[in-house]
């Protein structure tokens, strides 16, 4: 009587699992809708700047935006050694077509246009804008926005610094480069006067990058820039899960700390507000 | 006629010296309507056919809707396209100022490869030289060592806008194609030529100057034309060094909007430049053509 009633139980439990096989496994590692199912597949820019992450090694943990990843997978339930990162240029990112990751993360800031190509998660850091600029240049003196209407400018493609200098600052044609190293190369060779990025950039570049360029000023937010999101194929579902995830990092203050630990400028910076 | 020639046409029983030298064209051969528009009705089908199908296998791909929306969607084209048009107009000038620099530095140093003599020794070795270098490397590493090496040198007196040195360094990349081309034009000039102008007492230069180079420069323009096609498209490589060009702005509302249709609407642009300058180029080939084979008659 009881090995029937086991036995019966047991194929109960066996039909649910067989049905339910797709719903019970959602939300976790073996979610069958992660790009490989048991592992949480990442992409990143090659190469990738501290202090976003360290030693152009998104694995290492260490950076804003892989601890920020680790914490997350963490979250999602997956193992650190289950976090398997991909290397993409940000043209790779916003590229149609299916996706060989799961999500990108490479300071991708997320706006009104851009959401109507690609689905983003929520935001998970909003950074201030900062100028750089050689030291001895007219920047250095600036104290409003007509200051900085005197000068060359310069800003790297694929970023949300473009409409900031033109549509903030009121710039007309800015040069713009396609990554860092040519900015600065035209900072150096005196072909611009100033930069703007985004301050933990500019941090980054005029510690070690850059060494000679200082952070003048920095600026004010824009609104219509919302910050940087997770950039997912457009239609991947997973963002929902995700979401969830930053929302408990958010609530328990991870990513308050990583910001403090990664992210935080000089507090004796000018701040230039119009 | 026991000598073998082939039978000429229309021979017949005339007197020889009212016949004709030549012989007759041959009668108009009266095309069947079947004969004369089945050709151009097969060529219409198969045209419909392959693109049709072509068009089918594209637009009934499950992405096509979204491609659609990220490549040709007219909105986006026609909210970037003040921006793309005023760097195309930016191409179209740097096109223009280059060209005619190359076209007259290419020009100098095909003479310089061409003098005799050995007193303009040094001059050929370094043209020579010249050539070989910046005929060997890519453009696109010429326009990044000018536009961001040469302005950090921060030499005094010199320009250091990267539009500038971006453009020289067009110039000295497209001037040692371009000498060679001219230098192709010169030496298939005849020597009977030079010999010519030199027995009436033409100087070097002046040989080279009424003789050998209004010949040599017409029978090398449409290939000159050819390069100036070329360059109109490569103009578009100074966005690298942060010219705002047609390209660069076109990237620039790709990367703000994540939306490639920028992209299309600069490729329409340069297609409306490009096209009418190659049709002109197979024109004068066309008419170049025509003009040796009546030299040769």
């Amino acid at each position: 009587m009881s090995i029937k009633i086991s036995l019966l139980s047991s194929l109960a439990v066996a039909a649910t699992l067989a049905f339910g096989t797709a719903h019970a496994q959602d939300n976790t590692p073996d979610d069958p809708r992660l790009f490989t199912p048991g592992q949480l597949t990442v992409a990143t820019s090659d190469p990738v700047f501290p202090p976003w992450m360290m030693d152009n090694d998104p694995s290492n943990g260490e950076g804003f935006e892989s601890a920020f990843v680790y914490a997350l997978a963490e979250k999602m339930g997956f193992a650190p050694d289950d976090v398997v990162w991909v290397r993409e240029t940000f043209d790779q990112a916003i590229a149609p077509g299916a996706k060989n990751y799961d999500f990108g993360i490479q300071q991708i800031s997320v706006t009104e246009d851009r959401a109507q190509i690609a689905t983003f998660s929520d935001v998970y850091s909003q950074p201030q804008k900062a100028v750089v600029a050689m030291p001895g240049s007219a920047v250095e003196q600036a104290s409003s926005f007509a200051d900085l209407l005197q000068v060359r400018w310069g800003v790297m493609i694929g970023t949300t610094d473009l409409d900031y200098v033109e549509q903030i600052i009121g710039v007309d044609e800015p040069a713009v480069y396609n990554d860092q190293v040519g900015l600065f190369q035209a900072l150096q060779g005196n072909q611009i006067d100033a930069v703007a990025t985004e301050l933990p950039t500019a941090l980054y570049l005029t510690a070690v990058q850059v060494p000679d360029a200082t952070i003048a000023a920095i600026l004010p937010p824009d609104e219509n820039d919302y910050g940087h999101g997770l950039i997912f194929e457009q239609g991947n579902d997973l963002v929902e899960w995700v979401n969830e995830a930053i929302a408990e990092l958010q609530s328990e203050g991870v990513i308050d700390a990583l910001v403090a630990q990664y992210l935080i400028a000089d507090p004796d910076l000018p701040v230039i507000t119009e | 006629m026991s000598s073998g020639l082939p039978p000429q046409g229309n021979i017949s029983g005339a007197a020889p010296e009212t016949e004709p030298r030549r012989p007759l064209p041959p009668a108009k051969k009266k095309l069947s309507a079947r004969d004369r528009y089945l050709p151009a009705l097969i060529s219409v089908a198969m045209i419909v056919a392959v693109f049709g199908f072509a068009g089918y296998a594209v637009t009934s791909a499950e992405q096509w809707p979204r491609i659609a929306r990220q490549f040709f969607d007219l909105g986006a084209m026609a909210a970037s396209f003040p921006q793309v048009l005023r760097g195309f107009w930016l191409n179209i000038q740097v096109w223009a100022i280059c060209l005619f620099a190359i076209m007259a530095w290419g020009l100098v140093l095909a003479l310089f490869r061409s003098l005799t003599g050995p007193w303009f020794a040094p001059l050929r070795v370094f043209t020579i030289v010249y050539i070989d270098l910046f005929r060997g490397l890519p453009v696109l590493l010429l326009v990044l060592i000018f536009g961001f090496g040469i302005p950090a040198l921060n030499l005094p007196g010199l320009p250091n806008s990267a539009l500038f040195w971006g453009a020289t360094a067009m110039v000295i990349s497209y001037a040692a194609y371009s000498a060679e081309i001219y230098r192709s034009g010169i030496e298939a000039v005849h020597d009977g030529q030079s010999a010519a102008a030199r027995a009436l007492g033409l100087s070097q230069w002046q040989t080279m100057r009424y003789a050998i180079l209004p010949q040599a420069i017409r029978n090398v323009m449409p290939v000159l034309l050819n390069l100036a096609v070329a360059l109109q498209k490569d103009v578009a490589l100074l966005s690298v060094i942060g010219v705002r060009d047609a390209v660069r702005e076109a990237q620039i509302y790709t990367a703000q909007t994540f939306n490639y249709s920028s992209l299309i609407a600069a490729a329409l642009l340069f297609l409306v430049a490009t096209i009418p300058m190659a049709r002109l180029t197979d024109y004068l080939t066309k008419k170049d053509r025509q003009r040796r084979l009546q030299g040769a008659s």
